[in-house]
Parts: C-alpha cells; structure tokens; sequence
C-alpha cells in the first residue's frame, strides 16, 4: 500500500478507503495503534470491539474531526492529509446522534442538502421519500426533544443516508434502539447499502450485529486491528483466545488441555476425546499443552456409557428453541447449546449427572496456552 | 412552568432573605426622593413626607439643589452617564466576543490542558489597586490616560477572564458532535461554529454579557485613576458629590444610583426568556 499513486491513473480503481498506519495517541491513552485498513467499494465493512476499543477513533480520523498522529487515510486513493471534514464527502452517524436540537426533523435531515445548495423542491422530495424508507414522516415538524430515542435515531440516519458520499460512517447507529427495531433495521441498513451500492463503515459493540451485515468485520482491540476476516472467518478461525471469546455467545468454553500425539486424542475437562485431523496436524509429533476451545453447539448430550466427558448440571436456561446447559466436573465447566426438546427426552435436570460429547470435532479450537494465538494446522501460531 | 408552593418555613426565610436583600435597595430609592433636610435625619425618616424629584435635577442641572441652599455641586452627571454607557457597551462587546472566541478555541481546539484557562484567569488574580498603578503609568506613556480608549481597552481586558471562563462553560455543556456534525453535513469550522455553536449557547452568551455589563458598568478603581478631566464614569461621578460646605450629598448620589440601576434592571427583564438552560435537550441520546 505505500507505494498507491497519489493520482487515480491506476488500472484497478482505488479502494473507497485506506487506512495506512494510523497512530493516535490522546494524552496518556493511546487510541490507535498502527491501524492499516482498506475497505474497497460497494462494501459494508464492520469495526466491532468492545468500548475503548479505538472504534469511534477511527472513524473520527476518517471523517477527518480527529488528525491521525501518523499514517496516512486515503479516500479513493486520495491522501486527506490537510483537508476539512466538510470535502472529504463523507457522511457520519454519531454515536450520541447530535441532532440539532433546535431544528425539526425535516431541518434535520434537509441540512446537508441545504448547506450544499440544493434547490427547495429537491430538498422536500428526497427528504420526504427518505422519511418514508425510515418511518418518520409523523415526526418531521418536530423538534428532537419531543422524539423518542428510536426516532431521533431514524432522523440521524435519515441526515446521513440523505446524501450520497463516498462512504459512510456510522457509529454504533442502532444502539438505542430496542432489540426487535435494532434487527429490523440492520436488515433495513444492509438492504440499503446493497441497493445504492455504498460503502459503508460502521463501529459497533455487538458482535450479532456485525456478522448479520458484514461483508468484512474488522476486530478491534486496544486500538489494533487484531483480525481483518469475513464474519464466518471470524466466528470459524479467531484469530485469538479474545477474539473467539469476544464473538459468539454463549461464550466459546476454553479449557486447557493437553495434546497425546500416540493416540491421537486430547485429555480435558477430566476426559478424552479423539483429536480432529487438524488439531493432529498442528501438533505433530509433540506433546503440548494448549487451550482447548470448543463452540457450546459444538458439544452434545451423550448417554453416559459413550460420553467422553461427564459432569453435574449445574445450570439450565431454556431460550425456546434452543437451552443452555452448564455442567461441572472437578477439572472443568462446560456450557452447551442443545435443543431444548432433547432436555425432556433424556431426562436432564439440574443437579443430574450427565454425558457430553464433542459433535463437530471439525470446529474444535486450538490456543497457545502463553500468548492465546489460534494454533493453525501448519503448525505456526501465526494469525492468518 | 407552574407555581410551587412554599411550606411556611421556607416562605419565612425567603422573606427574611429577601428583607435583607431588597432593603438597600428600598433606602437608596427612598433617598432619592429625600429633600436635603430627610437625607441624615436623626432618628432616620424612612418614607421621605415630602418626595421631590430635585435630586434627580441636580444631576443634570447642579444649580437646582440651590433651591433647598445647598451649593457647591461643580458639574453635571450627563458626561458621566454618557461615559459609563459608551465605555461599558463598547468594552463588554470586546470582552464578550473575544471571550467567545477564546472559550471556542480552548474548549475544541485546545490540547486539553488547564493550563491556558488558569493563565488567562490569573489577570483577576491581582486584587484591581495593585494592578491600576502600573496601568496609569504605562497609559500616561502611551497616551490613553484619560481617554475612553484607554479606559475601554483596561474594561475589556480586566473581563475578558470572567467572560471567557463563563462562556467556556456553556460551550462545554454542548456536545462538540453537534457543530461536527455541521462540518460533516458541509460547513466549514467557522460556518459551523457560527451556524450551531453560537445559536446554540445563545442563552450563556446573554447571560455572560449581562454579567460582564454589570461589571464594567459598576467599575470604580480603574476608572478613576485614568479619568481627569476628558472621560468620567457614573461610579467616579457618585464620588465626586461631596461638598466643602454642605458634605456629601447623599439625595443626588441616590438620585444617581438609581438612574444606574435601571439599564441594568431593563437587561435583566429583556434577557430573562433567554436565560433558561437546556437549550440543547434533545441532541443526543437520553
């Protein structure tokens, strides 16, 4: 990347944007470290990370409201070193939305138009058609305070969405909306960004949301990009310990275990159970200890004669379709995700003893017990 | 906006506070209307048997006290009420757009530290009568002794902490993604500041210029060591009636007084709608 034209003679079009080792440092806390980011065009890409994670940073440094320490952000190839928030075409949804408090909703929505000269009539007809795609319309002679969270949300993304920039930033712009709203309109957001075919970037916390509409999920962490992938990549192959904890819920069960090359199996959680052709191959020859990390539905209930591992049931959460058990042995809790049907069916009630097994030993999860890198079948424990 | 009401505990002591606060006020009122022989009276007579209006003459005509064969009033308030409105609007004007700009610029492009704000605070550090000193002699150097430019540039100067501080506080209160926003949907840093900053904080920019009108107007130290014979002030003219025959004239300095109090009564009604906070509810989430 350092070596990107500044002019757009190239043969391949520039990505929409380009993030090359950005630093930001704020006082004592450093926000960003060594960003390097690119987000081609038409795509939507996620920023997911826990708070402080350096998501709002970034997309702060994009829209230019921040200056990067160094490293370079390049909007279609072009370095935006220098240039004010209002040229690099940019449009942004904050996280506290910073509606114009003494604006209606319609002034709201019509402001970037307005400022950018666009004729009256214009402005009432793309304002009223984007009032109708967010379900607004009743609200637009109203001033934001007299507006629920979910509304003055839409008038957010309806300002945003008005215009057609080059990419779209948006911070965390479904968070204070309830939970059926919120996965209406993430679909209602990806459906959009599909059609007019924009870029969008946006920062969110919530790792359902970032797979439900990511083409490609940047995970943040302390203020490193620690995995650039597509989300099943991301859910699949984590890059790391956090990363597999981070995504995924109930949470991945790590457990630390130990690899017996002879036999070909792997002795955990006080059991043993045959070692999957890639965990084989990633430890050769070697006896190792590592982290296991196994998917709560990777794990089945087993009748206890054929079960590798046993425990007591400590804890059932039926979530309708599905339930979450949690069973204890002496070395190790397991969670599982089971059909709650099957619970009845063998009979599991907390307290009862009860067999597990491994389902999918394709998925088992291997980590260094030291640095928690993903341990890939080729034998480094190199993020991919 | 409905009226509470008060439990008789509190309506006592308001009334008691109230007693306390408005009573310099009632006697300064009272004693504008005093003819000469009520103004010291022994014991004191509170509600004046015969209001006059002479001492509010006397200010722009010094002879009319005569009548009551009081003299030796040399000069007339005009050219102290016309300085102290010149120099007092002028300079709060100054101090507040300065201010403004300076509590803009700390608040959003400052680097966060609290340094600057407490060096620019640190001019009313020095109690004014240590400060005026040296000003007299570098103004009598430069030529503004005795000039409004001089007495106007010392006003704005001697406010511009408290303007500033204040002001940076309402800009504080605003959540700087709003004028972002502004910038994202097109406007320039300045547009933005000009077009969302400023309307916004409306409220704190009317409450600041009050206070800092309330401060230049009421000055006394600095105006009266710069002010000889060109430039007076209303605070330096309140001092100035005391007479060699007949003492301080107490009736007139009220009369004055009073006209004193009433632009700033007028601004404190005018602006009142305008003083309420919360003008930015409804920008951000909850």
């Amino acid at each position: 990347m350092s070596t990107s034209p500044p002019l757009n003679t190239t043969p391949t079009p520039a990505p929409t944007l380009a993030l090359e080792q950005v630093h930001k440092r704020f006082r004592s806390t450093q926000a960003l470290r060594d960003v390097t980011l690119t987000v081609p065009e038409a795509s939507f890409t996620v920023l997911l990370g826990p708070a402080g994670a350096g998501k709002t940073t970034t997309l702060r440094v994009i829209a230019g409201l921040d200056q990067p320490d160094t490293g370079r952000v390049l909007l279609g190839g072009q370095d935006m070193h220098g240039w004010e928030p209002k040229n690099r075409n940019v449009a942004m949804i904050f996280d506290n939305l910073a509606l114009y408090p003494n604006r209606t909703g319609y002034q709201n929505m019509a402001s970037p138009l307005r400022i950018r000269g666009e004729k009256p009539e214009v402005i009432r007809e793309k304002v009223e058609a984007m009032g109708k795609t967010l379900k607004v319309l009743h609200i637009l002679d109203r001033l934001p305070r007299t507006m629920s969270g979910g509304e003055r949300q839409r008038i957010a993304l309806g300002r945003a969405l008005i215009r057609t920039p080059q990419l779209f930033l948006l911070d965390e712009p479904l968070s204070s909306l309830d939970a059926m709203l919120r996965i209406e309109l993430r679909a209602e957001l990806k459906r959009l960004q599909r059609e007019c075919g924009a870029t969008f970037l946006m920062a969110t916390p919530d790792y359902t949301e970032a797979l439900a509409v990511a083409d490609t999920v940047a995970l943040l962490r302390e203020g490193q990009v620690v995995q650039l992938a597509g989300p099943q990549v991301l859910y699949d192959l984590p890059v790391d310990r956090e990363a597999a904890r981070f995504v995924g819920a109930p949470q991945i069960n790590c457990l630390p275990a130990r690899y017996v090359p002879g036999q070909g199996r792997v002795e955990v959680a006080g059991g043993s159970i045959s070692a999957s052709p890639a965990l084989a191959q990633a430890f050769g020859d070697a006896e190792t200890l590592f982290e296991l990390g196994v998917r709560p539905e990777c794990l089945a209930l087993a009748d206890p004669g054929d079960a590798s591992l046993r425990g007591e049931v400590i804890d059932v959460e039926p979530l309708g379709l599905k339930s979450v058990l949690t069973v204890r042995n002496d070395a190790a809790e397991l969670r599982l995700v089971v059909e709650t049907a099957e619970l009845a069916r063998r009979g599991v009630a907390v307290g009862r003893s009860q067999g597990v097994t491994v389902a999918n030993p394709g998925a088992l999860l291997a980590f260094d017990m030291h640095t928690g890198l993903r341990i890939a079948p080729d034998g480094d424990a190199k993020a991919q | 906006m409905h009226a509470k009401k008060l439990s008789p505990l509190l309506a006592v002591v308001m009334g008691l506070a109230l007693a306390v606060t408005l009573f310099p006020v009632f006697w300064i009122v009272m004693t504008a209307i005093k003819p000469p022989t009520d103004w010291n009276a022994s014991p004191a007579i509170w509600i004046p048997s015969e209001p006059t209006h002479i001492n509010f003459l006397t200010l722009f005509d010094p002879e009319a006290i005569g009548a009551y064969g009081v003299g030796g009033v040399s000069q007339s308030a005009t050219k102290a009420v016309w300085g102290s409105v010149r120099a007092s609007i002028i300079a709060t004007a100054l101090s507040v757009s300065i201010g403004l700009l300076s509590a803009i610029g700390i608040t959003r492009y400052g680097n966060g530290s609290k340094i600057a704000p407490l060096v620019i605070l640190s001019g009313r550090m020095f109690p004014p009568a240590a400060i005026a000193v040296p000003f007299v002699i570098i103004f009598s150097n430069v030529g503004l002794t005795d000039s409004y430019v001089g007495l106007i540039a010392i006003y704005a100067a001697a406010t511009l902490p408290f303007s500033t501080w204040m002001l940076k506080s309402f800009v504080e209160d605003l959540p700087r993604e709003v004028e972002e926003a502004a910038m994202i949907d097109g406007r320039s840093r300045l547009m933005a500041h000009l077009t969302v900053t400023i309307p916004l904080i409306r409220g704190g920019i009317f409450a600041t210029t009050l206070f800092i009108f309330i401060l230049n107007w009421s000055e006394f130290m600095f105006s009266l060591v710069l002010s000889y014979t060109n430039i007076s002030t209303i605070p330096v003219q309140l001092a100035r009636y005391v007479t060699a025959t007949a003492g301080t004239l107490y009736g007139v300095q009220a009369a004055l007084a009073v006209l004193a109090m009433v632009p700033l009564m007028l601004m404190g009604y005018l602006i009142q709608s305008h003083l309420a906070r919360g003008m930015t509810f409804g920008a951000i989430k909850q």
